[in-house]
């Protein structure tokens, strides 16, 4: 963990260098349960339709701690088997925008900066001198102000904060729904190799204690 | 019942001779230090990727439409399947960290000099099998880097003269990295391990044949040897214990350490990466290959690179033993070395162009210039050592093993 927040560090670092000033904000990232569950519900209405999360299944969203009611609900009619797919189909995309708006299951992991980046690039909107949004993070972007960030006071500027990182919390999951599951296996493995090889070394040091 | 079986096997089969002469009576320095447990790191490691590798195969697919959806499919729906996954990427790397730590052992201490030759060059062997099974390996999982590292790298191969864009082509069966590319890849990839095995008991049998070299350098009288077993096998599995918990730190809290953002992004033949790097094994001998100017030349020079460490045993002409712990030079030489090697590394990850461009230049040159130099520097350095005479405790280590050893009396 401490190795992977290093790393967020450097390229944060070598980011910031490279974007100027604030494109990409080292927030702290909110992964609590209540948090991920209202992260998925913002995902689930707001990004749907437009972009995918091909990976993850509707049923999988049981995880985070939502009843079958629940999910139901944010299946929108889908089974709870179904992915989670756009509503846009893909070829409306590429005429609406010129570009498929990509998968998001991955999105997390797939750029320098991780999850900083998407939220970054959700509170990165801002009207230009002409009256055309634009974004710090990614200049002349395909993807509307979703949230309404360029528009936004300073009061409604703290609940969007507030959404996108929660929503982000939620694609950090979805890139790894495995993580905690890993970490928790992980505390038992490196315990249980402690103890193995303090208990080896005891026995390396009694084998070569005959030697005199 | 045990034994009356064993008793029935080794009638047939020298199971008992083997264990005794290979393990039990095998004799061992007693003064290795933990710099010779990397040996038995990299035949652990060997092992931890066939298997893994083994299992992956099950759930792959290599074809490009469905390559990257499977990767995915073993990280979150095979059982443990992003366990398996980990273990293999990150053993990847691993294997590299303890491998190059093997070769900088081998030389700090001068053990590729006679009669250890040819160990040293079937290491080298390993080391190029190695490295084939890793870029193939690495294509694999059909990200943007995957994708593109191999566009990149077999391009160089059109350097070749005449026959360039015929080697490229039969390399990747198609004009393009493609299905065929990902399908031969796999193949590839998973049968060089077993050429790795093949080489890894040549290897052993080498080793077993000239024993382990020593930190002192010289061969130990037999009082200093023990058997390998029970003592090494204690040693190396604590080891292999303390390297585990370093190793799981990486598989359990941060896998994607060795992992590229850009590899996250399904392959896309029509949207060039901003900036293409190999993974960081190859970062010094990218940089070699962009310091040359002319591809060709600089394909050359990195096929040297990597090659030249062959020639050692020529290049070191001298004759005191014990590696560089008794030539001030050499070891000095081995540092700087090693920080070159080092600066190589980072200025391969960094976009080419200014001053880091002008560092792996003058990096590259020191790399070559190593090598060139030391035939000469380990001969003017012996000159020296023994001009100013030399420590007491070498010089009697040095006679102590110049007259033939009549064979010793127990005592
Ligand atoms: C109206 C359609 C639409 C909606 C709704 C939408 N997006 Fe997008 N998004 C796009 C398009 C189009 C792109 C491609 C932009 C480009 O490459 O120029 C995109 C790209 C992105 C990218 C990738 C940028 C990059 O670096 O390539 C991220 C991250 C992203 N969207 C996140 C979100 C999130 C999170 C939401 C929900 C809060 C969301 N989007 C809602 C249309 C949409």
């Amino acid at each position: 963990m401490s190795l992977r927040m290093f790393i967020c560090f450097i390229s944060l670092l070598t980011a910031q260098a490279a974007w100027g000033e604030g494109a990409l904000k080292d927030v702290e990232i909110d992964h609590s349960p209540a948090a991920l569950r209202r992260g998925a519900a913002t995902v689930t209405s707001v990004c749907l339709p437009c972009h995918s999360l091909k990976y993850l299944h509707y049923r999988d969203l049981l995880k985070l701690g939502f009843s079958p009611e629940e999910v139901t609900g944010l299946s929108m009619g889908n089974k709870p088997e179904a992915a989670l797919l756009a509503l846009m189909p893909p070829d409306i995309g590429e005429q609406t925008y010129g570009r498929v708006p990509p998968d998001l299951s991955l999105m997390a992991k797939a750029r320098e900066g991780g999850p900083h980046y998407t939220y970054s690039l959700l509170t990165g909107f801002y009207q230009d001198k002409t009256g055309e949004t634009n974004n710090h993070l990614y200049p002349s972007i395909r993807m509307p102000d979703i949230l309404g960030w360029s528009s936004a006071d300073a009061a409604q500027r703290a609940v969007l904060e507030t959404q996108a990182n929660e929503a982000t919390a939620f694609l950090v999951w979805a890139a790894d729904p495995r993580a905690a599951e890993r970490k928790r296996l992980g505390y038992y493995t490196i315990a249980y190799l402690v103890l193995l090889t303090g208990l080896l070394y005891l026995i390396k040091r009694k084998v070569w204690a005959r030697l005199g | 019942m045990a034994q009356r079986l064993i008793a029935w096997i080794d009638q047939r089969f020298p199971l008992t001779s083997f264990i005794k002469r290979e393990l039990t009576d095998y004799l061992t320095p007693r003064n290795l230090s933990y710099w010779w447990n990397f040996g038995f790191l990299a035949g652990f490691l060997l092992m931890l990727q066939i298997i893994s590798g083994v299992f992956l195969a099950m759930h792959y697919k290599p074809d490009v439409n469905l390559a990257f959806d499977s990767v995915q499919h073993i990280m979150r729906e095979v059982n443990y399947g992003w366990l398996i996954r980990y273990l293999h990427s990150t053993g990847a790397s691993a294997f590299f960290v303890v491998v190059y730590i093997h070769m900088a052992r081998t030389l700090y201490y001068g053990s590729y000099r006679a009669p250890r030759e040819l160990m040293w060059w079937s290491g080298q062997v390993l080391l190029i099998l190695l490295m084939a099974s890793a870029f193939m390996g690495y294509l694999l999982p059909w990200g943007q880097m995957s994708y593109w590292g191999a566009q990149v790298i077999t391009s160089l191969f059109g350097a070749t003269p005449l026959i360039g864009d015929e080697i490229v082509l039969w390399l990747r069966g198609d004009f393009v990295v493609g299905d065929a590319t990902l399908n031969r890849f796999f193949a590839l990839h998973y049968l060089v391990p077993f050429f790795i095995v093949g080489m890894v008991i040549i290897h052993l049998v080498a080793l077993h044949h000239v024993k382990s070299s020593n930190p002192s350098g010289i061969n130990l009288a037999d009082k200093d040897n023990i058997p390998f077993h029970p003592y090494f096998t204690a040693k190396d599995l604590f080891g292999l214990g303390v390297f585990l918990i370093i190793f799981c730190g990486f598989v359990f809290f941060a896998p994607e350490f060795f992992i590229e953002a850009a590899n996250n992004i399904p392959a896309n033949p029509l949207q060039t990466p901003p900036h293409i790097v190999p993974e960081w094994y190859f970062l010094p001998f990218y940089t070699i290959l962009r310091a040359i100017p002319d591809t060709l030349g600089g394909v050359v020079a990195m096929g040297l690179s990597i090659l030249i460490f062959a020639a050692m045993p020529f290049l070191d002409r001298s004759r005191i033993p014990g590696g560089a712990r008794f030539r001030p030079f050499y070891r000095a030489m081995f540092y700087i070395f090693m920080v070159d090697v080092a600066v190589l590394a980072y200025v391969g990850s960094q976009p080419p162009g200014g001053l880091t461009f002008k560092i792996g230049v003058a990096a590259t040159v020191i790399y070559f210039a190593a090598f060139l130099t030391l035939p000469f520097l380990s001969r003017w350095e012996e000159r020296w050592l023994r001009a100013r005479g030399l420590p007491p405790a070498l010089q009697a280590l040095l006679d102590s093993e110049t007259e033939p050893k009549p064979r010793r009396e127990a005592r």
